[in-house]
């Protein structure tokens, strides 16, 4: 079977119900994709075709017994290393779980397997999820489809990169502070980070508890919605009691666009000194693009935005220090050999199992909690919080949906950005909306005219408006396919590759 | 070393107790669903969250909540309805997450009290002076509690070769998950404790009123309730605080008792000796009847608290907290107090029958059957179930009906209850059939009484010599010859009869 990648998820699943195709040849067709692609663009960890063939022959003899078969059936899908999925690994991109086999499931994998979907593996990511680049993976650094010579963003490059390449139609990341919507719009494809809360977190290795959210990665806003309703199904997980009961009703009117939809605008962003001006451009037509969908701009303001990034930066590395204390070489991960003390044998394994960033992170988070320090850094970083809460809630009584730039810059060069201040700086865009715990989508606009890489508009909604935030983003996505500037379904072109490139390297 | 009542003459000592109750009543963990069994095979009850495997999350034991606040309400602690779970880091294997789940500056329960009745040989460790006494020498220590919070438990180390199971000289530890996750509620006191007697007495107490919630099996022994205790001294009529060490290893209320005595005697000697206590762990041994040195403590532990962001926090309802307050029961001591009052029951009996919560429901149901026999039915419940297998209530009314009335003697009753015991036999009925009567056929009795004066002519050298005591012994040997079924008090009547002739 061929073009498995110009295919969009539901007509995978409208194929194999009429019985064009079976689910055993997209998935063989997935795997094909997967070798060709793989040795230039590095997405993947793991590919798990064995767990792949069987649960597509499964929804094959579903489909042959005359059983229903569910919304996501047959569709190839795969997930951020930090998602458990029992039968593959879970490394988390780190030396510290090189070899760790998933003791259990996660629940949003799982209800994607519920769905129908055919598990293809496990995808990189910056180790622990730290960083914006995947290059902070401890095993490989993955390439953007669309120039093998740039980052695909981070931390859910491998997943991003995965989609835009056409290996697999559907993937999941997680965002703490970005790290869905950067790489998607450094990728070019749609990412979402849902509503804190709106998906389970059980199973998701943890980064910043108060921050962390699972969401997907499609090639349009209608292959994520479909993937969103299976995140959401069947109610709330009783496992994460920091999740709640969403409706699965995504695909609902995705199409109609929004009567009185009003999108809210921030002059001080859309015009930010940090920007390029071929994202500038990009927001432009954007905003045209919505114009054009009946959309009226309104300008809003969220007065505290500037102080999102540092308060982030207090609570990410807080959580993350105790997140990753668990890991001490005892019950699971890398042990340091021949130790002879456990004192030595905790450091040692951490010093050696941990990476630059993991460290600084953490230490980060050790000084920031320390008695004395606490009350300087975590106390004002949780009233931030409050004061970003209480300023977006002003500007949504004003609009639906706010418009603004995912990332500063399009795709940077692997080894471009090697000051992490400079890179934690690229998040400014879409931490406030993790601090605030509301809901945000990447939406590519185009491809950027002097570097030719995707560009890419952000729309962040109001909690738990997620379903509506969609329909706002498929707008955006109509408006843009009428320009003429950007196609749903785009698969990257690989651009750079040369023939030297082999896998494993 | 100088004897404590004397030391406490000189010094005051300030005392404040930690008591950790595991929820031992609750049929899983504090955080996940695996079963509460520590006896179970090593790492058996156990799951992702309880093990600390990456991307598990808690989710709060609803009834474990409910049992913290009865525990906050049965001590007289505000119910806080906001507060939260906070993560307190160490690294240490027996903590899954190295990070304890637990609770900050807020906890469930706050500022609560307990008073105790300090009575008996014990009130006197206190100088009389200190305390505003009663008459009998008793007096009431009013102990405030600062807060109860909710925890959970670690894992059991066991250390493996090497000597006495510590962790210094063994080969190897192993680990065993199956308590960790266990909830754990934590209750400290003020430092208002004064003499290890009131430090015994708050623990008694307190065990009382746990047990009576039916929170925890409280079992020192085993280490459901773990108490640790702090205590410093200083020189009588002085205010400030002195330097305290911490005492571990107080598995029982007599260890609790002997080893803040020994520490104050101990700080009193270094004192008077001109040499400085310094802040440290000790160690109760027991059988060496002293504490030793555990560990130094130069500098705080930062433990870098901060809220859990993995759990919400808590808004109590008001239905919530009168919903636990309606589970509160009769406490003990206000059930002691009734029973001395209402059925004139002895203070002794009282409290041992109010004090344990299945003794006391047996108590009230044979009651309820003997109304008028009530003092009876308690004298039967603490003298002769003890040695019984499974008495009824109504077996028990019976026999308390058939003593009051003196129409058997408490041998037979013994004999009685013996043969009724697992049973479902009236003992009336087992009383009829054997012609089990109490005798009171003065003939009969008399005759009893001149062979036991002729067995016993020292005795009665003795009373004749004014130990009027000796009459007691007499009396007992009467009931022996007449194999127990004399009446004691004619018995007595007869005996003085004839000594004072």
């Amino acid at each position: 079977m061929e073009g498995v990648d110009q295919l969009s998820a539901a007509s995978i699943v409208a194929g194999i119900v009429a019985g064009d195709f079976s689910a055993t040849e997209v998935a063989r067709a997935s795997l094909a994709a997967i070798d060709a692609r793989e040795p230039h663009v590095r997405a993947f960890l793991q590919v798990s075709a064995d767990l792949a063939l069987e649960a597509a022959a499964a929804t094959d003899a579903r489909r042959a017994a005359g059983e229903p078969l569910g919304p996501l059936a047959g569709v190839p899908v795969a997930f951020k290393d930090n998602l458990h999925l029992v039968g593959t690994r879970t490394t988390c991109a780190s030396r510290m779980l090189q070899d760790y086999e998933s003791p259990y499931t996660a629940t949003c994998v799982q209800r994607l397997l519920d769905a129908g979907a055919t598990p293809m593996g496990k995808t990189n990511m910056d180790e622990f999820a730290f960083g914006s680049s995947t290059e902070n993976s401890a095993f490989c650094r993955t390439r953007n489809p669309w120039d093998v010579s740039r980052v695909p963003g981070g931390s859910s490059g491998g997943s991003a990169a995965a989609v835009a390449a056409g290996e697999v139609t559907l993937t999941l990341g997680s965002d703490t502070g970005g790290s869905i919507r950067q790489p998607a719009s450094f990728c070019g494809v749609v990412g979402m980070k849902p509503t804190y809360g709106a998906v389970s977190r059980y199973g998701v290795v943890a980064f910043g508890s108060s921050l962390d959210q699972v969401g997907p990665f499609g090639r349009s806003v209608a292959d994520v919605a479909l993937a969103m309703n299976a995140l959401v199904a069947p109610g709330k997980d009783k496992l994460d009691s920091t999740s709640q009961a969403v409706a699965p009703g995504f695909l609902d009117g995705l199409d109609v666009p929004l009567a009185r939809m009003r999108v809210g605008v921030i002059p001080a962003l859309m015009e930010h000194e940090s920007l390029s001006a071929e994202v500038r451009e990009g927001l432009t037509a954007a905003s045209a693009a919505l114009e054009g969908q009946g959309a009226q701009l309104v300008e809003v303001d969220l007065p505290h935005m500037a102080a999102a990034i540092a308060a982030y930066y207090v609570i990410g590395p807080c959580e993350a220090f105790s997140n990753l204390a668990r890991f001490d070489g005892v019950r699971f991960g890398y042990q340091e050999p021949g130790c002879a003390t456990l004192a030595e044998q905790t450091s040692w394994s951490r010093a050696r199992g941990f990476g630059a960033e993991a460290k600084r992170r953490q230490l980060l988070g050790a000084y920031l909690l320390a008695s004395g320090v606490y009350d300087a850094y975590y106390y004002p970083a949780q009233q931030v919080r409050t004061l970003i809460v209480s300023d977006y809630a002003t500007a949504f009584r004003r609009c639906d949906a706010l418009l603004l730039p995912t990332a500063p810059t399009t795709a940077w060069h692997l080894g471009e950005v090697s000051d992490p201040t400079q890179m934690y700086a690229s998040d400014l865009f879409t931490i406030s909306s993790n601090i605030a715990g509301n809901c945000g989508v990447s939406v590519p606009v185009g491809l950027g005219a002097d570097t030719g890489m995707p560009l890419s508009a952000q729309l962040q909604g109001p909690a738990f408006d997620d379903a509506k935030l969609l329909r706002i983003a498929r707008a955006l996505e109509r408006g843009v396919e009428a320009a003429g500037r950007y196609a749903p379904g785009t698969v990257a072109r690989l651009h750079g590759v040369t023939k030297e490139e082999v896998w494993p390297a | 070393m100088r004897r404590l009542q004397e030391v406490l003459r000189d010094w005051e000592a300030v005392i404040g107790l930690e008591v950790h109750t595991e929820l031992t009543t609750l049929q899983t963990k504090m955080f996940c669903d695996c079963r509460i069994c520590h006896d179970d095979p090593p790492n058996t009850n156990v799951c992702p969250v309880c093990l600390g495997l990456p991307g598990a999350l808690p989710v709060p034991n609803r009834r474990a909540i409910e049992y913290i606040v009865m525990a906050g309400l049965a001590t007289n602690c505000h119910i806080q309805r906001h507060s939260s779970f906070y993560r307190k880091h160490y690294f240490y294997p027996d903590m899954s997450k190295n990070y304890q789940t637990t609770q900050g500056p807020v906890a469930f329960c706050m500022h609560g009290h307990l008073d105790l009745e300090v009575r008996g040989q014990g009130a006197q460790e206190r100088p009389d002076a200190t305390a505003d006494k009663n008459e009998d020498g008793s007096y009431v220590a009013p102990i405030r509690i600062l807060r109860i919070h909710m925890e959970e438990d670690a894992a059991k180390m066991v250390h493996v070769g090497g000597s006495e199971g510590r962790i210094t000289s063994a080969s190897e530890s192993l680990i065993d998950y199956n308590r960790c996750g266990t909830p754990l509620i934590e209750l400290v006191t003020e430092p208002d404790l004064r003499t290890p007697e009131e430090a015994r007495l708050f623990m008694e107490k307190l065990r009382r009123t746990f047990m009576a919630l039916g929170i925890s099996d409280c079992s020192l022994e085993s280490g459901s309730m773990r108490c640790d205790g702090n205590v410093s001294i200083r020189r009588r009529g002085t205010t400030g605080f002195g330097v305290k060490t911490e005492m571990k290893n107080l598995n029982s209320f007599k260890s609790l008792h002997d080893a803040l005595a020994y520490e104050i005697c101990r700080q009193a000697e270094v004192l008077e000796a001109g040499g400085a206590v310094r802040q440290e762990t000790r160690h109760w041994e027991p059988s060496r009847r002293r504490t030793m040195v555990m560990r130094v403590k130069e500098t705080a532990d930062d433990y870098r608290m901060y809220p859990d962001p993995d759990l919400a926090p808590f808004d109590l309802s008001d239905e919530f907290v009168q919903q636990c307050r309606d589970r509160v029961p009769e406490l003990p001591d206000a059930r002691r107090d009734r029973y001395m009052a209402e059925l004139g029951l002895s203070r002794k009996a009282a409290e041992q029958i109010a004090g344990d919560p299945a003794t006391a429901r047996f108590f009230e149901q044979a009651v309820r059957l003997a109304p008028r026999a009530a003092s009876m039915v308690a004298n039967v419940v603490v003298n002769m179930l003890p040695a019984m297998q499974a008495v009824t209530p109504e077996q028990t009314a019976s026999i308390a009906e058939l003593l009051a009335a003196e129409a058997i003697t408490f041998a037979q009753a013994r004999e009685v209850l013996g043969l009724a015991d697992g049973t479902n036999e009236d003992p009336r009925r087992i009383v009829d059939e054997r012609g089990l009567r109490q005798s009171t056929d003065a003939d009969a009795l008399a005759k009893t009484v001149d062979e036991v004066l002729e067995r016993c002519p020292d005795q009665v050298r003795q009373y004749r010599d004014g130990n009027k005591k000796v009459v007691g012994f007499l009396v007992g040997q009467c009931m022996k010859a007449s194999r127990g079924t004399g009446n004691p008090k004619l018995f007595n009547q007869l005996l003085l009869k004839r000594l004072s002739t």
